[in-house]
């Protein structure tokens, strides 16, 4: 849970000043450090930038009455603006899931090398 | 090996970020896209802008922008540079997205950004010669200082808001597109002008009237095209007496017949692109001062074409509407004069079929020499493809574009020249330049002489009391009915000879009536002196409008307003009666003689609640149809249809008019059966389509006005808005069509405006101002303009706060 909590910080202050694919970085070095389970360390990832992303959208969706949600909805045919939301989340989710595994996968190896 | 696993997780992540950060067809790439921070999610307007100051690089003094609650700018400048500056800079805060895209469009440069799809069209722009065209004005902008000054300062001001924007801040649709503003260029005002050129002056049918001759003989295009219906009603009436003689031109001793069936189909005109303007004499208002009326017509988008603004600076006050990469005011007043446009369909378009001397296309051949030709070569580049090279080869008329038979694949391919307007050096922007700031009836003249393309009627109206119209364009002095078929490109009498002099061109002031009007109908009665076309809109909107504005008396601006508005049909009127007629009645079912009924209680309004005027469309569609297809269709050579209004008035005085045979069957049609057929097959139609008779046939949503997005992005437009009006109707709104800004303005001491265009402020989707507009154009409601002479004294982002 502080992994996740870590990485929805340090994920939503370098996506300020960096783009987009910097929500990468915190999964990939927080993975590496916390060193969870593969399965636990996509999860815990996966739901930082998916709550992170999805939180954004949604508060933009409902502070902007769904105007552009709605229009966007329309243009990709998917019938929903919250659909529009959920796949925001899920984008992250996925990036930043798959980053923290590769840290995770890559601090098994380190510790299999010192036994 | 235990490397492995890490490795496989980053690779999947690479690819996985990778992808999403690439463009896949016409798929944005997906990460940047919903990126919260900077895809489009930041695109959506949360808050209000606020007040605030900006300090810009360039600016010479100051200027301060006040934005109304309607989002409307009032630019208020120490200086001319500043004005213009501050101008460019807002419309590209605004519109930055639309000012781009239309002049890639008009440059031809569509598929820089939007890749191969868009290709034909760039090539066809090209080949018509639109870049070439605005490099020619640009040369006359650039040797007149005050135009040039302007259209820099306007520059200047676009870039110093491109520069201020970071990827974040882009536009929604360069996000969706994926694709970055680029520096803009003196030379992207005159691909504007090319562009309104293009929309307005850009259609002819001389190959069609060719063909048609051919086809059908010249006495039925003598009927059809020749003719003119007795209820035309011109612009400058009849009893405007010429005291000029013409200028003499040579005609050609028979007229030329170009090689058959060729195919430019697109060059077609489409109905739609119409406008209507008037103004009445203070003879006739209440207030005792002129009153003046302009909605001009055009393809309805999101964002509208239109931008309101007010430009203040010392030496002028303007209010109005601009067009997005010109500097000033195009349409509006100031605080002496108003005026407007409509559309002028003069023939300034013309095809010459060419004689090359070898496959080489050095050589061709022209009043008895050979004479060498030119070479451009364009050069489109294409997204993600190669670069494509396109040489154009150009004669003494214009660029040459390679047309091949439709009926006949074997024929060599014919070369036909187009001579164009577009290809005039012109200065337009001066134009608009001077009437921004015209104070009476002779700066209003001496500004039309600027202005060769696309022709306009310039209606106009003086707080001095003046009212007057003006024929606007350069036009070639040209013989009866010259190029409204191919020409000989070889033969220098159907080169354009000259032009008529300006003070030539149909015009009136002051005339006794009480006012002026026009709507695209044939400029002057026949006994004006030179030939303009032979097609211009049917008379059923101006007949309509002079009809209502010689009975009115003590006029308001309301009246106005609602003249605007009027759903009239004139063609249902002179038509509906002699159909119901020629009907049997006794064979129709139930449907079909309620139907029937309530085209009988019909009072010829275009109204969206009735379902009359679905159905004397269709059937009318249906009937001109039956009519006319048979043999139109037994060609595959593209031929002119007659207008509707000459029509008509065939059928009613020939009722053995030998079209109305169907030459596809033994027996001999009559117009009673056909008036029968047509109506039932209406009603099947229909019912086919929208299911049994209810709200889907109201006319309102049978007329299928979608305003779509500029670029057509779907989710971005509003769809199928339920709408009155008809082209035929002075309220021209039709499937998509119609008027995109109504304005009225009440000349005196103290102007007063209203207007509304169906949009908003803001060309951002993600924005509440972006269609804020529509729903009052929609329902015919007008806001009242605020101009002012000074700025306001005390001023909050929010017009109605606490003072």
């Amino acid at each position: 849970m502080l992994l996740t909590l870590l990485i929805v910080i340090t994920a939503y202050l370098l996506n300020l000043v960096l783009p987009w694919w910097s929500i990468a970085i915190p999964g990939l070095i927080l993975g590496y450090q916390f060193n969870p389970k593969s399965g636990a360390a996509f999860g815990w990832g996966f739901l930082a930038l998916f709550l992170l992303w999805g939180g954004q959208a949604l508060y933009i969706h409902f502070a902007n009455d769904g105007i552009l949600s709605t229009r966007i909805a329309e243009m990709l045919g998917v019938g929903s603006p919250y659909l529009v939301i959920l796949i925001t989340g899920i984008l992250g989710g996925l990036v930043s899931g798959l980053a923290t595994l590769t840290g995770s996968l890559a601090a098994h190896k380190s510790i299999t090398i010192k036994n | 090996m235990r490397l492995i696993k890490p490795l496989t997780s980053l690779i999947v992540l690479i690819v996985l970020t990778v992808s999403l950060n690439t463009k896949f067809g016409s798929v944005p790439p997906l990460g940047k896209f919903f990126d919260p921070q900077a895809g489009f999610w930041a695109n959506a307007e949360i808050s209000i802008p606020e007040s605030g100051e900006i300090v810009l690089e360039g600016f010479e003094g100051n200027a301060s922008v006040y934005f109304d609650e309607r989002r409307v700018p009032h630019i208020f400048a120490g200086n001319e540079y500043d004005l213009y500056f501050a101008q460019g800079y807002v419309v590209a805060r605004d519109r930055l997205f639309q000012l781009e895209i239309q002049t890639y469009d008009a440059a031809g440069r569509l598929s820089e950004n939007l890749g191969s799809r868009t290709l034909n069209r760039d090539l066809a722009t090209r080949r018509r010669g639109m870049p070439y065209g605005a490099e020619k004005a640009l040369e006359v902008m650039k040797a007149d200082p005050k135009t040039w000054a302007s259209i820099n300062a306007y520059a200047d001001g676009v870039n110093a808001f491109i520069s201020s924007l970071e990827p974040k801040d882009y536009p929604v649709e360069y996000k969706i597109l994926d694709f970055s503003p680029e520096e803009w260029t003196p030379i992207k005002s005159a691909h504007l002008m090319k562009n309104m050129t293009r929309t307005l002056a850009g259609g002819n049918s001389d190959d069609r009237t060719s063909n048609t001759i051919k086809y059908f003989g010249s006495d039925f295009v003598e009927k059809f095209f020749t003719v003119k219906p007795e209820l035309n009603d011109p612009i400058i009436p009849p009893s405007r007496k010429w005291d000029f003689e013409r200028i003499p031109v040579q005609k050609p001793d028979s007229l030329f017949v170009p090689a058959s069936a060729v195919e430019l189909g697109e060059f077609e005109k489409p109905e739609g692109v119409g406008s209507n303007n008037w103004a009445v004499s203070g003879s006739k208002t209440e207030s005792g001062y002129p009153i003046l009326a302009n909605d001009p017509h055009l393809s309805l988008t999101l964002p509208s074409i239109w931008y309101e603004m007010q430009l203040n600076a010392p030496g002028i006050n303007t209010y109005g509407v601009t067009l997005q990469g010109a500097p000033g005011v195009v349409i509006g007043f100031n605080e002496k004069v108003a005026w407007g446009v409509t559309n002028v369909a003069a023939d300034v378009m013309d095809w010459y079929e060419i004689k090359f001397k070898a496959a080489s296309k050095k050589e061709y051949w022209h009043d008895g020499n050979w004479k060498p030709t030119t070479m451009r070569i364009e050069e489109v580049k294409v997204r993600g493809e190669e670069t494509i090279l396109d040489t154009v080869i150009y004669t003494h008329h214009g660029p040459v574009t390679e047309v091949r038979s439709r009926i006949n694949e074997e024929r060599e391919p014919a070369y036909h020249a187009l001579k164009w307007i577009a290809h005039i050096p012109s200065n337009e922007i001066r134009t608009f330049y001077e009437l921004n700031r015209a104070e009476n009836y002779d700066d209003y003249v001496e500004s039309l002489k600027h202005l060769a393309g696309p022709a306009q009627n310039f209606v106009f109206a003086s707080s001095e009391g003046d009212i007057a119209l003006w024929v606007t364009g350069k036009f070639p002095n040209k013989w009866e009915h010259q190029g409204r078929t191919v020409s000989d490109g070889t033969d220098p009498l159907y080169d354009w000879q000259g032009w008529i002099p300006f003070e030539h061109n149909p015009h009136i002031k002051n005339p006794e009536r009480g006012f002026v009007s026009s709507a695209n109908q044939e400029s002057a009665a026949p006994d004006y002196p030179y030939y303009l076309d032979d097609d211009f809109a049917p008379f059923e909107r101006g007949r309509r409008i002079n009809d209502r504005l010689a009975e009115m008396k003590e006029v308001t601006a309301k009246d106005m307003q609602d003249l605007q508005l009027d759903n009239f049909s004139y063609h249902a009127s002179t038509i509906l009666p002699e159909l119901l007629e020629w009907m049997d009645e006794d064979s129709l079912g139930a449907n079909e003689k309620e139907a029937l009924e309530l085209l009988k209680e019909w009072n010829y309004m275009n109204d969206a609640e009735l379902v009359a005027p679905s159905l004397f469309r269709r059937w009318w569609g249906n009937f001109y149809a039956s009519i006319f297809n048979d043999e139109y269709r037994s060609t595959k050579a593209p031929l002119r249809y007659p207008s509707r209004d000459r029509v008509k008035e065939v059928l009613k005085n020939e009722p053995d008019f030998e079209f109305i045979d169907n030459i596809n069957t033994e027996k001999k049609e009559t117009l009673e059966e056909r008036a029968l057929y047509s109506f039932r097959a209406t009603i099947k139609g229909m019912t086919e389509n929208y299911g049994e008779p209810g709200d889907k046939w109201k006319w309102g949503y049978y007329q299928n006005n979608d305003i779509d997005h500029i670029s057509f992005v779907p989710g971005m437009g509003a769809q199928n808005v339920f709408s009155s009006g008809s082209s035929e109707s002075v309220n021209a709104t039709r499937g998509g069509f119609g008027p995109s800004w109504r304005m009225v303005v009440e000349l005196g001491p103290e102007v007063k405006g209203w207007g509304v265009y169906p949009g908003g402020a803001s060309g951002n989707p993600g924005s509440p101002n972006y269609d804020s507009m529509l729903e009052s154009w929609r329902t015919g409601k007008l806001y009242e303009l605020k101009f002012m002479n000074a700025p306001p004294k005390s001023f909050c982002i929010n017009w109605n706060c606490p003072r």
